[in-house]
């Protein structure tokens, strides 16, 4: 039985429809990636499948419960740490996983002990007794974790967990669903993040304006784009000696500039060696050499026609202060 | 000229926004309007029978006797009020940027005052129009209109003062939105809601001294009565008074945070 | 980890109301402040009533000794629905900040959660009734007697719930702070508009009508009855079925908001 089971799913709010028709399975034991940009309809699935919010058509089961006719049931299976950290600023942390063992009906004693035990596993032992309004971005969000695990849940909802945080924080975070992930919990988890879907899931699932346009392992989504290819930047602009050289490993790319060439390499990294063999043989000299993948950007480029993240683009005006 | 007609332009930008600030939320409208409105209805409907009391003023009926004290009521909370959204301006850094830009301090202390005027208009209009709406006559008419309308209005900007100086000491909204007891106190010990000779000590005695007490008798008399010189003039001074208060507070307090950030 | 047997529903729910009450006293306990106003704000609305109107009970058919005893009820009643309309502003404010989906997405009965709200305000609510009436017996209000004082504090409690609820429902409707305003005027209005600041017949006609309609007018006759003279079962009885009745509709209507949440 697959711990989450997505039939035909679409929510409506008035005339808007946010999420349109989505339909996906995650098995137990998987960590799932929702990637998308903000106002793709990520969230507004989330609070479907953890009850928050009723969808207007379609059907969904979490850890085999029916989201609509056994809600209770699915809230027991469930644990949910949610985009905007809904924590009590006047609690402590112990105090907030403590009251969260209470919520999951966990006996007083169990839920005490959970609750330490957690603190440490988060690294949030030494500040377990200050108020949680003291704590920075990443304790919280280690804390929203924390909480969510203290019923051992069989499956995990991870909204954005890592946005706004630092790449340390963001780090720690992945490790800790890693984890997870490893001693059966099933994850699913929503990001705008590329490296986060690219590092940590299994599947992902890339939806756009309330739809899923592509769904399948990282790997396998980057495939069906294309091969990786070799950038090199040329140390003496000998680029038509390159070219004549690197057509005949591989297929040449656009753009080609006065110090740059690009060529197509079928079989990734192992076709280095041969590259800068040839470059060699034929006397050009080789400043930089990256060996450049698709990446789920570039898949999301190719089903929908727009980038996931915005590329920073170097600006010489500064923006005006606000008025 | 030509600086004071920019300082005026910026002083009417900021009172613009203030005014525009207080509108689009309606839990910072609801206590000037809202609740005054209400107290007015439930005292007059309660009370109302003040009036056959032995010593009680010749008023055409409670309704009134008590359209002043309704109007000290909103004025003084719209004073609270603008005091609480200047500590927010404090809070968030808002005021930073208007110090760091080439205006004069004394145009973000007076924009924000303005503000607070325009709700003390708006709440001396509301009540007479309440007031009338529900049979009450204003004894002097017109005349008695335009002097309550003015004096509602200049007490709003001097307790708006007094507001704006405990923000700029502070720089914190939850301490202004705690003196909100204190307005209920001040209104209790005056004579806005009852006649000072029919209270009960020790409020009466506090209630005779007390220069809210004078406002509310010259924004009354013109309602209830004749327009009275000595009223008028006692009114004015105690205005006055709570004008230089406002000035000489929220200057020091200008001064002080300007020196320690 | 090993786990043990988990509670029965019933324990499981009664641990739930008992963690939401003990968290809701970290609003009076750890703001700076904030406990002040809640509990003062009555207190001084009494000494201001009854300094300004004290003089009322000079008229023809007041019949009460003292000012104080019969203002006294109007204020612990009051405090009641600042502190329920309190904690309606504050699930507001819980909502805004997303605290409510973690209560929302546990396996806690919906009702559990409404709960711990409104009992809390009950108990949060005599305190500031116990300072008022530790005000007005040092300024001469009668002792009500024990049956008079538990009958006063039970109306208390029962209006703080009968606000609290109404609060919740208007915090779970709107979603917003913004609603703050309707909670505390609703209890306003339909406190003020009883036998508060006089008796019936003294009130002028058209509040007398408001009054004699208005359900609370019966708990405040209930709760002020022990200061003014003997408390009755005839007088109270009334009452009680009055804040059941308004407490069980308001409270329905707020279970209501509360699943509509997820509409």
């Amino acid at each position: 039985m697959p711990a989450i089971a997505v039939e035909r799913l679409e929510r409506a709010f008035g005339d808007v429809l946010a999420v349109r028709g989505v339909d996906l399975e995650v098995d137990e034991g998987e960590i799932y990636g929702f990637l998308g940009p903000n106002g793709a309809g990520k969230t507004t699935t989330v609070r479907m499948l953890t009850t928050l919010l009723l969808p207007t058509a379609g059907r969904a089961t979490v850890a085999g419960h029916d989201v609509v006719a056994e809600a209770r049931a699915v809230r027991a299976s469930i644990g949910v740490a949610l985009q905007e950290a809904a924590l009590d600023p006047l609690m402590t942390g112990r105090e907030l996983i403590r009251l969260q063992a209470t919520l999951q009906g966990l006996p007083t004693a169990e839920g005490r002990r959970r609750a330490d035990d957690l603190l440490e596993r988060v690294d949030l032992i030494a500040a377990a007794d200050r108020r949680v309004g003291g704590y920075s971005g990443g304790m919280k969000r280690r804390l929203d974790l924390a909480a969510a695990l203290v019923h051992e849940p069989r499956v995990l909802f991870l909204d954005e967990p890592t946005t706004g945080l630092d790449p340390v924080s963001r780090k720690t975070i992945w490790e800790e669903v890693r984890a997870l992930n490893d001693e059966g919990t099933t994850v699913f988890l929503t990001t705008q993040y590329l490296e986060e879907a690219d590092q940590l899931a299994d599947n992902v699932a890339i939806i756009d304006q309330g739809r899923i346009v592509a769904e399948g392992t990282p790997d396998a989504l980057k495939a069906e784009i294309g091969n990786p290819h070799v950038q090199l930047q040329l140390a003496d602009g000998s680029v038509d000696a390159a070219e004549r050289v690197l057509a005949e490993i591989g297929k040449l790319l656009p753009p080609s500039d006065g110090r740059t060439v690009l060529v197509e390499v079928e079989n990734g990294a192992a076709d280095i060696p041969r590259v800068v063999r040839a470059l060699d043989d034929a006397g050009v000299g080789v400043e930089a050499l990256e060996l450049v993948r698709p990446t789920l950007d570039d898949v999301f480029v190719a089903t929908t026609g727009h980038h996931l993240e915005k590329k920073q683009v170097p600006t010489t005006s500064s923006a005006p202060a606000n008025a | 000229m030509n600086s004071l007609r920019v300082n005026a332009r910026v002083i009417r930008a900021l009172g613009m926004r203030s005014i525009r600030q207080t509108f689009r939320r309606p839990q910072l409208m609801a206590p000037i309007l809202v609740f005054p409105t209400l107290l007015l209805a439930v005292q007059t409907g309660g009370a109302g029978g003040a009036v056959d009391l032995p010593g009680f003023p010749p008023v055409q009926g409670f309704l009134q006797f008590m359209l002043a004290g309704a109007m000290m009521q909103s004025l003084m909370l719209a004073g609270n009020s603008g005091g609480i959204a200047f500590a927010v301006d404090i809070e968030m850094g808002f005021t930073d940027r208007l110090f760091a830009a080439p205006v004069p301090r004394y145009t973000i202390v007076l924009g924000r005052l303005a503000g607070v005027a325009a709700l003390g208009f708006l709440s001396a209009v509301w009540f007479f129009a309440i007031g009338l709406a529900f049979g009450a006559e204003v004894h002097s008419g017109v005349a008695g209109v335009l002097i309550a309308v003015f004096l509602v209005t200049a007490t709003a900007t001097a307790v708006g003062g007094i507001g704006a100086a405990i923000a700029l000491r502070t720089g914190s909204a939850s301490v202004v939105q705690g003196l909100f007891p204190l307005v209920l106190v001040v209104l209790f010990l005056s004579s806005a809601f009852f006649p000072v000779d029919l209270m009960v000590q020790p409020a009466k005695a506090i209630a005779e001294y007390n220069p809210f007490s004078f406002i509310v008798e010259g924004v009354r008399t013109p309602i209830i009565a004749e327009v009275d010189a000595t009223d008028l003039l006692e009114a004015l001074l105690a205005i006055a008074g709570i004008v230089v208060l406002g000035l000489v507070l929220s200057a020091r307090a200008l001064r002080h945070r300007l020196r320690t950030g | 980890m090993e786990a043990t047997a988990p509670l029965p529903q019933w324990r499981a729910n009664l641990a739930t109301i008992a963690a939401l009450m003990a968290r809701a006293k970290n609003e009076l306990l750890r703001v700076p402040g904030a406990a002040i106003p809640g509990v003062l704000a009555p207190t001084i609305f009494f000494l201001g009533i009854n300094g300004v109107f004290g003089a009322l009970t000079q008229l023809r058919g007041f019949d009460t000794g003292t000012y104080e005893s019969f203002v006294v009820p109007v204020s612990m009643l009051q405090g009641a629905g600042f502190t329920g309309a309190a904690a309606g502003v504050n699930l507001a404010r819980d909502m805004e900040q997303g605290w409510v989906d973690r209560l929302l997405v546990s396996p806690a009965p919906r009702w559990v959660l409404l709960a711990g709200t409104v009992l809390a305000a009950s108990a949060r609510a005599l305190i500031p009734a116990t300072f008022v009436l530790a005000i007005a017996l040092l300024l001469g209000a009668s002792w009500p007697g024990v049956a008079g004082l538990l009958i006063a504090y039970l109306m208390t409690a029962a209006m703080a719930a009968t606000a609290a609820c109404w609060g919740s429902a208007l915090a779970l409707r709107f979603k917003s702070q913004s609603a703050a305003p309707l909670m505390q005027a609703g209890m306003m209005a339909v406190i003020f508009t009883t036998t508060a600041y006089a008796p019936l017949a003294l009130l002028q006609p058209w509040m007398r009508s408001v009054a004699e309609v208005n359900p609370v007018t019966q708990v405040m006759d209930a709760a002020r009855q022990g200061f003014l003279g003997a408390v009755t079962w005839a007088e109270t009885w009334p009452a009680i079925l009055v804040m059941l009745a308004l407490i069980a509709a308001l409270g329905a209507w707020a279970l209501r908001e509360m699943r509509r949440t997820a509409a």
